[in-house]
Formats: C-alpha cells, sequence, structure tokens
C-alpha cells in the first residue's frame, strides 16, 4: 500500500534495553551481596542457583503459559549428566557445566516434541510422567551408573582459580551464571522472539493467523527453559559434588511452581524474588515448624485468592497507586 | 482467485453450511450479509482453515488450500481479522505490530508506516498495551497490523460491528482504501449502509445457504433495497 507518512522516529529500544539490563544486573548483583552477612555465602550460593532453575521455569509458566509438573527432571539431568560427565569423561568444571547444559536442552528437546503440542493439564501432567520416568531410571533402572538412592559422588576437579570448593569462588561462579542467565532471558524475552511466546499464551490462533508456526517456537522455549534447568542442575553438581535421586525427584516440582507464583510468574525479578524468599521461608521455618510446608500452603491460598501477581505484581501495585495518590495531590494543590 | 466449491460444514453434527460456493476474482471487494445465524462468520473460519468442512473444495489461485494450517495460509498472504477484535492485550501497539512485523520479514519501521498510512492517530497510542484501546482502535489496529507483509485476501469479519458511527466511517475510510489499493477482500457486514458504498458484488446468505447473488451496481447502491433481500 501507498504510505501517506514521512519517515517515524523509531527509538533506539535496545540501546535503551541493554542499559536497562546492565542496571538490572548490578541491582541484581547487590542484592545478593547484602544478603551474605544475613545469611552466610553458601546459603546465598544455593540461593542464586535455585533462583536459575525459578527463572527456567517461569520462561515456560509466566512467558509462555505452559505450566510444567516436570522440570525438575531437567535439572535432574543437569546434575547427573555432569556428574558422570566429570567422573567418566573429564573432571574440568567447564567441560562437565558445559555437558550437563547439553544433556538438558537434548532430553527436552526430544521430549518437547511429544509435550509442546499438548495444553493444560495434558502438558502439566505428560511432563510430571516424564519426570517420574527419569526418576525411575535414575533411582532404579541405572542404579549401577548412579548407585540410586546412595548417591554418588561428583569427578569434579579444581581448574585453575576455578576450585568450587572455595565458597568465595563458588560464590562468585554461581552468581555470573545467575547474571549471564538473567541477560539473556531479559534479552530473549524482550526480543520479538519473547513477545511472540507471550502472544502464544494470550491467544494461540491468532499467532498463527499472523504466520507463524507456533509449535517451533514452543519447541524451542521448551528446550531453553531444559537447558537453564539444566544449568541449574550442573551448578548443584559443581558446588554440592555429592547427587541423589532427590535431584531429580517429582514432588520437588512444587517449590519452583511456589516459587515461581509467590515472586510472581512472567516476571524475571519475580523468579529471583520468587526464589530468594521461598529458600527464606525454607530455611528459617523448617528449623522452627515441624512440618513447615502447611504455611506455604496457606501463603499459596493468599497468592490465589488475592495476590495473582505475586509479591512484584504487589509491589506495581502499590508503586501504581502511590504515583496515582501524588498526581491527585498536584491536581489538588493545582487547584 | 479464491473458489470456494459446494461447501457443507458445521460443528460436530449441528451442519451450518449446506452447499456454499462463490468465487472472488482479484481485487475484488465482496460483501456478505444475513442475519445472524445465517452462517457467515462460519463460511469465513472455513475458508481460513479454522474449520474443516465436510464436504467440498476451496482452491486459492488453482491450488487447493483445504486443510491447510492458518499459519500457512497467512504465509499466502491470506489475512483473518476476526470478529471479537481481539489484539494481544498485554502488548504494546508497537508490539502487537511488531509481531506481525516479524513474522513478515518485514522491518518494524515499514509496518508501523503501514499502520499510520491508514490510521495516523495511532502514533500517539503506540506505546500504550493495546488491551486499553477502544474498540475502534482495536479494529482499526488489526486491520492496519493484517497490511503487514504482502496481504493478498483480506477476511474480514463484521468489522464494525458494536462502533459507534463516527468511528463506522474511520473504518469505512479504511476499507475504501483497502479497495482503491485493490487488495481483494471478502468481508461479512451488517452495515447495509458501508456495504452499498464499497461492494462490487454482494452475497445474501439465509440458513446457511447463499440464496442470492448481487453485482448491480444499481441494487448495490441502495441499502434500503438490499435489505429487502434479508
Amino acid at each position: 500500500m501507498a504510505s501517506s507518512t514521512p519517515d517515524i522516529p523509531i527509538p533506539r529500544i535496545a540501546a535503551t534495553k541493554r542499559t536497562t539490563i546492565y542496571r538490572d544486573m548490578v541491582l541484581i548483583a547487590a542484592g545478593f551481596l547484602v544478603l551474605i552477612p544475613l545469611l552466610a555465602m553458601h546459603r546465598v550460593t544455593d540461593f542464586m542457583i535455585f533462583c536459575i532453575f525459578v527463572m527456567s521455569f517461569d520462561l515456560l509458566y509466566g512467558y509462555m503459559g505452559r505450566l510444567s509438573f516436570g522440570q525438575m527432571l531437567y535439572l535432574g539431568t543437569g546434575v547427573y549428566v555432569s556428574t558422570l560427565f566429570s567422573l567418566h569423561f573429564n573432571p574440568n568444571p567447564i567441560l562437565s557445566l558445559m555437558a550437563g547444559v547439553a544433556g538438558g536442552a537434548i532430553v527436552a528437546g526430544i521430549l518437547g516434541l511429544i509435550v509442546v503440542g499438548l495444553e493444560g493439564a495434558s502438558f502439566a501432567l505428560t511432563n510430571l510422567a516424564f519426570n517420574q520416568v527419569g526418576f525411575f531410571l535414575v533411582g532404579s533402572a541405572f542404579q549401577r551408573v548412579t548407585h540410586g538412592e546412595d548417591g554418588i559422588s561428583a569427578g569434579v576437579e579444581p581448574w585453575g582459580f576455578l576450585d568450587f570448593a572455595n565458597e568465595s569462588v563458588a560464590f562468585g561462579f554461581v552468581l555470573l551464571c545467575l547474571l549471564f542467565t538473567f541477560f539473556m532471558l531479559r534479552i530473549l524475552t524482550t526480543s520479538p522472539f519473547g513477545i511472540l511466546i507471550r502472544s502464544i499464551k494470550e491467544n494461540e490462533s491468532r499467532v498463527k493467523f499472523l504466520g507463524y508456526n507456533t509449535f517451533f517456537y514452543k519447541w524451542l522455549t521448551f528446550v531453553l527453559a531444559g537447558a537453564v534447568a539444566a544449568l541449574a542442575g550442573t551448578l548443584y553438581t559443581l558446588y554440592i559434588g555429592f547427587v541423589s535421586p532427590v535431584f531429580i525427584h517429582p514432588l520437588n516440582n512444587v517449590e519452583v511452581i511456589f516459587a515461581a507464583l509467590i515472586g510472581g510468574a512472567g516476571n524475571l525479578f519475580g523468579a529471583l524474588i520468587g526464589g530468594v524468599l521461598f529458600m527464606a521461608m525454607k530455611d528459617s521455618l523448617s528449623s522452627y515448624i515441624p512440618q513447615w510446608e502447611w504455611i506455604l500452603g496457606i501463603l499459596l491460598l493468599v497468592i490465589v485468592f488475592w495476590l495473582r501477581g505475586g509479591v512484584t505484581g504487589l509491589i506495581k501495585t502499590l508503586y501504581l497507586k502511590a504515583r496515582m495518590a501524588k498526581g491527585e495531590a498536584k491536581e489538588v494543590k493545582k487547584g | 482467485m479464491l473458489n470456494v466449491n459446494g461447501i457443507n460444514a458445521g460443528y460436530g453434527r449441528a451442519m451450518v453450511l449446506h452447499d456454499v460456493s462463490l468465487k472472488l476474482k482479484e481485487g475484488e471487494t465482496v460483501f456478505i450479509v444475513g442475519r445472524n445465524g445465517a452462517g457467515k462468520t462460519t463460511l469465513l473460519r472455513t475458508i481460513c482453515g479454522l474449520m474443516k468442512p465436510s464436504q467440498g473444495t476451496i482452491t486459492y489461485q488453482d491450488e487447493n488450500i483445504l486443510g491447510l494450517a492458518p499459519e500457512k495460509l497467512a504465509q499466502k498472504g491470506f489475512r483473518f481479522v476476526a470478529q471479537d477484535k481481539k489484539v494481544f492485550s498485554d502488548l504494546t501497539v508497537r508490539g502487537n505490530i511488531e509481531l506481525a512485523a516479524y513474522a513478515a520479514g518485514e522491518s518494524l519501521s515499514k509496518a508501523i508506516e503501514k499502520v499510520t498510512s491508514i490510521y495516523p492517530d495511532i502514533q500517539r497510542f503506540m506505546d500504550s498495551k493495546a488491551g486499553g484501546l477502544s474498540g475502534g482502535q482495536r479494529e482499526i489496529l488489526l486491520i492496519g497490523r493484517a497490511l503487514v507483509g504482502d496481504p493478498r485476501l483480506f477476511l474480514i469479519d463484521e468489522p464494525t460491528e458494536g462502533l459507534a458511527a463516527i468511528v463506522i466511517e474511520d473504518i469505512f475510510r479504511i476499507l475504501s482504501r483497502l479497495k482503491e489499493d485493490n487488495v481483494s477482500a471478502l468481508i461479512v457486514e451488517q452495515n447495509l449502509s458501508v456495504v452499498s458504498r464499497l461492494a462490487d458484488r454482494v452475497f445474501i446468505m439465509k440458513e446457511g445457504k447463499i440464496i442470492r447473488e448481487i453485482s448491480e451496481k444499481s441494487k448495490m447502491a441502495n441499502s434500503t433495497e438490499l435489505e429487502s433481500y434479508l
């Protein structure tokens, strides 16, 4: 069609976004550093690994609208592939990490072909079923390799300054991995690809009408989420050095779902806040209250009924209200 | 260009369309009119691949398109603008356009230029959430977004439904613009004033059948006469 509009100034979105992302990354790093005196460095490292896992889940659920009950499978794959790689191929931590992430991505790539065509309960439960199968394989079928319930020690050895026995090195490395994951996911979720997966969440058939093969984009997102979960898994391997089927247990999916909901789904900051809050509650409440999970249940009810956007949603609402109140006050003053 | 031949389609056992046939030539603006429940929307949904007919054929430029997925039809230049005026409400107006531009492999600036060429005022809302637009603005955004890429055939379902008279004139102006640009369009419309001013041909539907085709300008130009066929 002929156009009657002259050149339209398109803002330099990419440049602005990058600056904002760098600022946010500094904030995140500062936030975790502040936590060190309050908790302990090794606990904060644990928190950060869990936060990476929550971001992987949020990519699937918060951004693409697919609730998975089986994300532990990919975390577990990362854990076991990196452990076995370090034992049988190479003890280098970086190579083990790469093997673990690749393992998670490959498993997600294969299973994704089956599950991404599904929606709603079918998607959630099929993922859970695959997770259950993975748990069985690790705990029973391949017991000779994985040592089943007894667990297995990783064979990762220090590489240059990268010695995970050193708490500060482990903290620094995990923080870098978390910032890298945040940076990549932030770029991804604000790119046209991110717009696309958010639109699939809202109305998939309309996205198809724009000419998109939604299956491919859903599959790609599923693989990325699997790879990020596997990254969290490999970090557990490197940091803890001992793995057991608890890292692939289907019941632990509840934790990541709760964390994402507490923080606010569809928001990377929400994933980080939710991850930290969940871990903090788990740490503190479990020390004082036996069977503390009932408190979590009540919290979930509160979120479902009153706080759909989680903590980040609440912060946004309060901020908007404060701004509106400020605006009204100014109007009154002018009047 | 588009040849619908002997289509039977419906929802489960309830057949809505009975032996529906129509042809659309390149550059034509053809309207389908009829009372509620006549099967107009079902016909559009069948043509654009959302429903599978139990009988009949649909060809587009002599190629059988029956059973093609909506994304394949979109790649062939089909643009479906549904009746519900649903945009991607969580995205900004710019995000909505960007999504179409990305699919079509077109630059965002060119895509925005196309949308603003039919409705310059949309510039003001570019960074607002599309969910906050009025019904008319949403419809305009949907039609504008459909211009992105290389559209060959517009299938538009009730573009003026539920809109104020002043907005209907905006929509009319945009549809006129499509017509001037020789874009083929098959439009379901209840507003006979719009139909009478734009149509090259009109199909009247009743109870799932096309009961009449009107191509005489004199008959189409008179909305009162058109109404008598309903």
